[in-house]
C-alpha cells in the first residue's frame, strides 16, 4: 500500500506535530509542597496568600474570626505576631515582604476601612494614611518592603496608589 | 508589647498614573520584587484586562499571551518582572497562568479537579506559587514548587526585554 499525496502531507504533519505533542505531555508540573499543604489544610479555611523569600502571609479563619498568620517556610511553623491583631478587627488584605520582616494589612476595625504597616522586630502598627482619602481594600508590597501598591476607592473609582516605605 | 507609631517618618505617594482608556477603573496592583513593573487590572473595551507597566515612567509594557482569556485578576510579578503569573478565563475553566517574558513561553498550572482559583501570590524568585481556591465547601491555600518549570529570577537574573536595565 502506498501514500497518495494527501497521505504523504498528512502524515509529515503528524510527524512534524509529534515533539510538540510529546513536549505538551511530557512538559514538568508544579509540585504541591504536601507536607506544607497540610499543614495549612489543618489550620482551618483560609484566602488572600503573599508569598515572598520564605515567608507566606494569609488570612485564616478560625472560630468564626478571620486573622493573619504568617508562616515560616523553612520551618514551617507560623511565627507570632504580637500587637498585630485586635479582636474587633476584620482583616481584608494582607501582604509580605521578602524577610518576613514588614507586612502591609488592609483591614476593616470600628466601622472604617484602615491601611496599616507592622514591623515585626518592633512589633509595631503604623497607620498608613492615604491622601486624598480613600478606601483601601488589596495591597501587595514589594519583596524588599521599600514600597506598598494600594488599591483605593474614591468618589467611586478605584485607583492604584504606590506609597513609598519610610 | 506592641508599639502604636503614629505620624513616624514620611509616607511619599504617587498615583499609578493614568491607564490610558479615559478614567478606567485600576485594580489588584502588584509590583515587580525590585519595584521597577507594575501589573494591574483595568477595564478594557468591558473586559478585565491586565496592563503591565514600567516605573516610574508608565510605559506599557507587551505581553504576548493571555489575549481573548479575559477577565484576568490576580496578576503576581517576579523580581525583575521576569514571570507574570495571572489567573485567567478560559472558556468556562478560571486557569492558573505564567508568562515568561524573556522567552515567551506560557506555562499552565493544572489544579486538582473541582478547585477554582480565587487569587494567586508568585515569590519574587519564581520558586514557588501560593494559590487560593475555592472548592469542596471550603476556601484554602496551597503551595507548589516551581523549580522544575522556573528558572530562578533573581536581582541579578536575566535583563528582560522592555523592562528596565538595572535593579536599585
Amino acid at each position: 500500500m502506498t501514500l497518495g499525496a494527501g497521505g504523504l502531507v498528512r502524515a509529515v504533519t503528524v510527524a512534524g506535530a509529534l515533539p510538540v505533542l510529546l513536549a505538551g505531555c511530557l512538559a514538568p508540573l508544579p509540585q504541591p509542597m504536601v507536607g506544607l499543604n497540610q499543614r495549612l489544610e489543618a489550620a482551618g479555611p483560609a484566602r488572600a496568600p503573599s508569598l515572598s523569600g520564605d515567608w507566606l502571609a494569609l488570612i485564616v479563619s478560625r472560630g468564626g474570626r478571620d486573622r493573619v498568620e504568617l508562616v515560616d517556610l523553612q520551618r514551617q511553623q507560623p511565627v507570632p505576631l504580637p500587637g498585630l491583631e485586635r479582636p474587633d478587627a476584620q482583616p481584608l488584605s494582607v501582604a509580605v515582604d521578602g524577610r518576613g520582616e514588614r507586612l502591609a494589612l488592609v483591614r476593616q476595625l470600628e466601622g472604617r476601612t484602615e491601611l496599616v504597616l507592622y514591623r515585626r522586630n518592633l512589633m509595631a502598627l503604623q497607620p498608613v494614611p492615604l491622601q486624598p482619602p480613600g478606601v483601601p481594600r488589596r495591597v501587595s508590597l514589594r519583596a524588599d518592603g521599600r514600597e506598598l501598591a494600594v488599591e483605593v476607592s474614591r468618589q467611586g473609582q478605584w485607583q492604584v496608589d504606590l506609597i513609598a516605605v519610610p | 508589647m506592641a508599639l502604636l507609631l503614629s505620624g513616624c517618618g514620611s509616607w511619599a505617594r504617587r498615583s499609578a498614573g493614568p491607564v490610558g482608556w479615559g478614567g478606567a477603573d485600576r485594580q489588584d496592583p502588584a509590583l515587580s520584587g525590585n519595584g521597577r513593573v507594575l501589573a494591574s487590572v483595568v477595564r478594557r473595551d468591558g473586559r478585565d484586562t491586565v496592563l503591565l507597566q514600567e516605573q516610574p515612567s508608565g510605559t506599557v509594557l507587551p505581553l504576548r499571551h493571555f489575549g481573548r482569556l479575559q477577565p484576568h485578576r490576580s496578576p503576581s510579578l517576579s523580581w525583575n518582572g521576569r514571570y507574570l503569573a495571572l489567573l485567567v478565563q478560559q472558556g468556562p475553566e478560571r486557569r492558573v497562568l505564567i508568562e515568561d517574558r524573556a522567552t515567551g513561553r506560557l506555562h499552565r498550572l493544572p489544579l486538582p479537579g473541582g478547585l477554582v482559583p480565587e487569587s494567586l501570590s508568585l515569590a519574587a524568585d519564581g520558586r514557588r506559587i501560593a494559590i487560593a481556591t475555592e472548592g469542596d465547601g471550603r476556601s484554602r491555600v496551597q503551595l507548589y514548587d516551581l523549580t522544575n518549570l522556573l528558572e530562578p529570577d533573581l536581582p541579578a537574573g536575566l535583563p528582560v526585554r522592555g523592562a528596565p536595565a538595572t535593579t536599585p
